[in-house]
């Protein structure tokens, strides 16, 4: 076609253009419709849009018609050069106006497709390894210690398997007392106890830091009691001990209620009432209000609004002096309560076997 | 213990409701369980504490809600009617051990007409749960729940000689109680009996042959003081728990045992009739000691916070029984404690007695001053981050009983207690609880395997499950056993992923392998040490011994051995892991070390050798890293692979290698002569070829 019109005059060459660009366009046309480009595969769009991208280069690229006739107006005579620019430049505008509709189009068109095509499902789960769980025992044993390590006290542990000395003896239990009996406490073949309390640790711990001492002792203890509902013959406990000058019962319920409130909640209401453990005098048990019902009464707690939960009491005498504390110096409180039970009411266990039954359908649920 | 509501206010006239009742009395130390109707009267479920023998009567209440309503105790009045005759006349007491039995009071009624009780003595012990009997026993019962004192009747006649005879049984002695059942008695126990034989269990139950019935006309009541522990000791051994027994063995009242006799004795002649004697043989060898305290008011206050006054003390103490003597010095008082509150003996428990009729809710809430820092133990942190490297790899926390079977003995190696010699044995209860499980747990994995097992049987068979816990052996001589913290590892089935039906793969060896690592390396702990090894419990070629970098082995990792997998009826490849974390917990951690980030480029160069399959990787790269090639920066595994193309014996693996120097950029000229070098004397130290 150049080889042609090289010979006609520049105008006529320009309009020949033109004519030849719209002949060709005619193919390409109903394209600038989108919704003629929505009827289209992807794969014929591509297509397409190649073939296009073909077309408008032979006009509108480097060594297009577009560009010899811009060459034209270089080598024509200076009084046609301004005429025949603007020509040119009308014809380049009027092709590309006309190309541009086709070219959004079909772009636009490829573009979605593809953005279609590559979709996902952004609610299929993320990847990532089955995640496993923490004990039910352990996080509750771990945020009794975070709320006393607060609380400035220290957390100790020591043998599981005792003396008769640590385990009852130094605990003002007295030699006939039925929990020395075996069928409450176990004993290995050599004559140790299975500690029954972790009150043993308290009597290390004060021989080994004396006094003034703040410290919990959450672990393991055994009592030989046959397993049910509500029983294991393993169980958590967690026991503390603070032992300075000037200590009162004040401080205890000061203590055991702000652990109650954080451990249970703000609302949280605690009662003491007298009772009775070798270890302490005076000595108290404590409830708290019920979580579920508020102290109004509810299955829970046995329509009564409180649930018992440990036993408490200034440190008895005895056992400051065996542990080598001076009671006319220093007094102290202790408590103890259970975890295995915290667990249960916390989350409603109504058989705590489950707990050292290691049912992963049962541990999945504390997540 | 069911007390009457109605019996109660007979004795104290309390204004208190039942529910009022409830509530007070639980708030000084007497927790009620249940209030319940019943034909107009109120029971109320006492619990009472197992140091107040005194309050498991109804009297033993009443002084309780007399000091709460400050009102007094309307004691029965007992005065027997008609009496005749001194009780010697007719009967004999004789105290053989007088160590456990201090005191035996016998009285005598003659004439009595045994029958059915009155209408109001039936119901009032129907309602406390006491089956009603004859007149004779329903008395002793009901001054037994008035009064705290059991009492026994014996049909006078029965008795051989007329003869009490309180002495230790004869062994191959035996008794049948009243219960029908055959007692073989020992010289432990105490027994009362006549001139032939034994007639009554001391102070837990009497014999059929002495007992009471519609054709007795005489009756001997007895009324008597043990010592708690041999009351208790033999009703364990012939697990016996009574009424009189539960009294006994918790501390009955010495100085109540005469009165509550004439009680008896009263309400005897006035339902069933009869001529009582003048007196009782009252033999009372070892009068019980009166026992006083000395108090210092004011550890009421520096023990409670309370702010008591004096005053308000002295009634409390007094209205409890207890009798102020004469002042000693420095204001301090001394009170002699009353016979029946065996609990009492030092300061502190008056202080409580104060503290709790004044009321606990009276008490502040305070918490002590800020004296000092908290603390975790300190390996509390290093156990946390385990858990969570291990739950973040899908390993569920376990946590089983401490006793297991001793069919497991010997079958697991136990690395994880080094302890364990030949001189040490495993640690065994003497009283288990439940069958078989009688040995303290040397190793975690019995324990684990059975939780595998119960999974696998509920229908879950992709199990990763891991533990943390003591393990024991026993020690040398008297000493106590060795207790160390152990790490326990189990793993089975697909390498499940979160909210995903199907595993992707199944696990193996390297993925218990990786979990130690991971798990270590999440305490900052430097590289264990895996090595092949032969481990008892272990699949033979799939075991590996686990040490620290000093050669010390502490545990073991590996395939289940078939054995053991099929004693447990395991379908699919199981994986244990145990570590003794004790030592593990004493190494220092691993200190950070900054290096300077490279200046110039490194360049790798992989390398794939054929090597017979007993070259292991770490040899591999020790082989490497003992030549010492100049710029070598290290090793890592491309891959291995076994099977096609493969001659059987070979594996072949593909190592990427790494140079760089601190100087200049490496020329690949200069790389290529290192790496060559490096070739040639790995293709000889390990008889390899390339692939
Ligand atoms: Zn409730």
């Amino acid at each position: 076609m150049t080889e042609n019109t090289s010979q006609q005059d520049p105008k006529t060459q320009v309009e020949t253009a033109r004519k030849a660009f719209e002949e060709e366009f005619e193919d390409f046309v109903r394209l600038g419709d989108y919704a003629e480009v929505l009827k289209l595969p992807l794969v014929e769009a591509l297509l397409k849009r190649k073939e296009f991208e073909e077309f408008c280069r032979r006009y509108t690229g480097k060594k297009g018609t577009i560009a010899s006739l811009k060459k034209l107006i270089g080598q024509s005579g200076p009084d046609k050069r301004a005429i025949l620019g603007s020509q040119v430049q009308q014809l380049e505008k009027w092709i590309s106006d006309r190309t541009n509709q086709v070219h959004y189009s079909l772009s636009a068109y490829i573009q979605q497709s593809q953005l279609e095509r590559d979709r996902i499902d952004v609610t299929l789960p993320g990847r990532r390894p089955r995640r496993g769980h923490i004990h039910p025992i352990t996080r509750l044993r771990e945020r009794v210690e975070d709320i006393f390590v607060s609380l400035g006290y220290a957390i100790e542990d020591d043998r599981e398997i005792e003396t008769d000395f640590y385990n009852f003896d130094a605990l003002n239990i007295p030699a006939n007392h039925p929990a020395r009996a075996s069928q409450d406490t176990f004993y290995t073949t050599e004559g140790f106890a299975l500690r029954s309390q972790t009150s043993t640790v308290q009597i290390h711990a004060m021989q080994r830091r004396g006094a003034p001492l703040r410290m919990i002792a959450p672990g393991r203890v055994f009592r030989r009691d046959t397993p049910d509902p509500t029983h294991n013959p393993m169980f958590f406990q967690v026991e503390g001990l603070c032992v300075d000058r000037g200590i009162t019962m004040a401080h205890l319920k000061g203590t055991v209620a702000e652990f109650l409130r954080r451990m249970f909640g703000a609302q949280t209401v605690t009662r003491f009432r007298p009772s009775y453990f070798p270890f302490t005098e005076p000595s108290a048990e404590f409830d708290f209000s019920c979580f579920k019902c508020g102290g109004r009464g509810c299955r829970i707690c046995k329509q009564s609004g409180w649930i018992e939960l440990g036993g408490s009491g200034m440190v008895h005498p005895n056992v400051l002096r065996i542990a080598g504390v001076d009671p006319e110096i220093y007094s102290g409180f202790a408590f103890g309560l259970g975890i295995d039970r915290m667990c249960a009411l916390m989350y409603g266990l109504d058989d705590i076997r489950l707990l050292f039954e290691n049912d992963v359908r049962f541990l999945e649920q504390f997540d | 213990m069911l007390i009457s509501y109605n019996w109660l206010r007979e004795l104290t006239g309390t204004k208190l409701t039942p529910l009022e009742l409830r509530e007070r009395l639980t708030m000084v130390g007497l927790a009620i369980d249940s209030v319940d109707e019943k034909d107009g009267d109120s029971l109320l479920d006492v619990e009472v504490p197992s140091n107040r023998p005194d309050c498991l009567s109804h009297v033993g209440i009443a002084r309780e809600v007399a000091v709460i309503e400050k009102s007094k105790v309307q004691s029965p009045n007992s005065k027997v009617a008609k009496t005749e005759g001194k009780a010697s006349d007719f009967a004999a007491v004789e105290i053989e051990d007088t160590e456990l039995c201090p005191r035996y009071a016998a009285r005598v009624v003659r004439g009595v007409k045994l029958g059915p009780s009155p209408d109001w003595l039936e119901k009032r012990l129907d309602e406390i749960g006491q089956r009603p009997i004859n007149n004779v026993a329903d008395i002793t019962n009901y001054v037994l729940h008035e009064l705290g004192q059991p009492l026994h009747a014996f049909d006078l006649k029965k008795l051989a000689e007329q003869r009490i005879i309180v002495r230790r049984a004869k062994t191959g002695e035996k008794l049948t109680t009243l219960d029908g059942v055959e007692r073989k008695l020992d010289p432990e126990m105490l027994v009362i009996a006549d001139a032939a034989r034994p007639v009554a269990l001391a102070g837990i139950m009497g014999g059929l042959d002495s007992e009471i019935s519609l054709s007795t006309v005489d009756v001997l009541i007895e009324s008597a003081y043990f010592d708690p522990d041999s009351i208790r000791r033999t009703a364990r051994k012939l697990g016996m728990d009574t009424e009189a027994s539960k009294r006994f063995e918790r501390g009955a009242d010495c100085e109540n045992v005469v009165n509550a006799q004439t009680r008896c004795v009263d309400l005897i002649g006035e339902i069933a009739g009869g001529l009582a004697t003048e007196d009782a043989i009252d033999v009372y060898p070892r009068p019980q000691p009166v026992r006083s305290v000395t108090f210092r008011p004011e550890r009421v206050e520096s023990l409670t916070s309370l702010r008591v006054d004096a005053a308000e003390m002295d009634r409390i103490l007094s209205a409890l029984g207890f009798v102020s003597a004469a002042a000693a010095k420095d204001k301090a008082k001394t009170f002699v404690v009353p016979s029946w509150r065996v609990d009492v003996g030092l300061e502190e428990d008056l202080v409580e007695e104060i503290a709790r009729h004044v009321g606990y809710e009276r008490i502040g809430s305070e918490l002590p001053p800020a004296a000092m820092a908290g603390e975790y133990q300190p390996a509390e942190i290093k156990r946390r981050s385990l858990r969570r490297a291990l739950t973040a790899l899908g390993f569920d926390e376990a946590i089983n009983v401490s006793f297991i079977d001793a069919a497991h003995d010997e079958v697991f190696a136990l690395a994880a207690v080094p302890q364990l010699s030949k001189h040490s044995s495993l640690v065994s209860l003497n009283n288990p609880i439940i069958e078989d499980a009688t040995r303290m747990r040397p190793s975690l994995l019995p324990g684990l395997l059975q939780s595998l097992r119960h999974n696998f049987n509920q229908g879950t068979k992709d199990v990763r499950l891991f533990e943390m816990g003591r393990v024991f052996v026993g020690s040398e001589g008297n000493e106590l056993p060795h207790e160390s913290e152990s790490l326990g590892l189990i793993a089975s089935g697909g390498a499940s992923e979160q909210d995903r039906a199907q595993a992707t793969r199944e696990l193996d060896f390297y993925d218990l392998k990786g979990a130690l690592e991971a798990a270590i390396a999440a305490v900052n702990l430097p590289a264990l040490v895996f090595t092949g090894a032969e481990v008892k419990h272990l699949r033979a070629g799939q075991a590996a011994n686990i040490s620290l970098a000093d050669g010390t082995v502490i545990g073991s990792v590996g395939a289940l051995s078939e054995t053991i997998s099929a004693g447990y009826k395991f379908r699919q490849r199981v994986y244990v892991a145990e570590l003794n974390l004790t030592p593990l917990f004493e190494i220092a951690e691993h200190e950070i070390k900054y290096e300077p980030l490279p200046r110039y480029p490194s360049v790798v160069r992989d390398v794939t050798l054929l090597v017979g399959r007993n070259v292991g990787f770490t040899e591999l790269v020790a082989g490497i890293e003992s030549e010492e090639i100049d710029d070598y920066r290290g090793v890592k595994l491309v891959g291995t692979y076994e099977g096609q193309n493969i001659p059987g014996d070979k594996r072949s693996v593909t190592l990427r290698v790494e140079y760089r120097s601190d100087q200049r950029t490496l020329r690949d000229e200069e790389v290529e002569g290192r790496h060559r070098r490096l070739l040639d004397s790995l293709l000889k130290k390990f008889n390899a070829e390339l692939h």
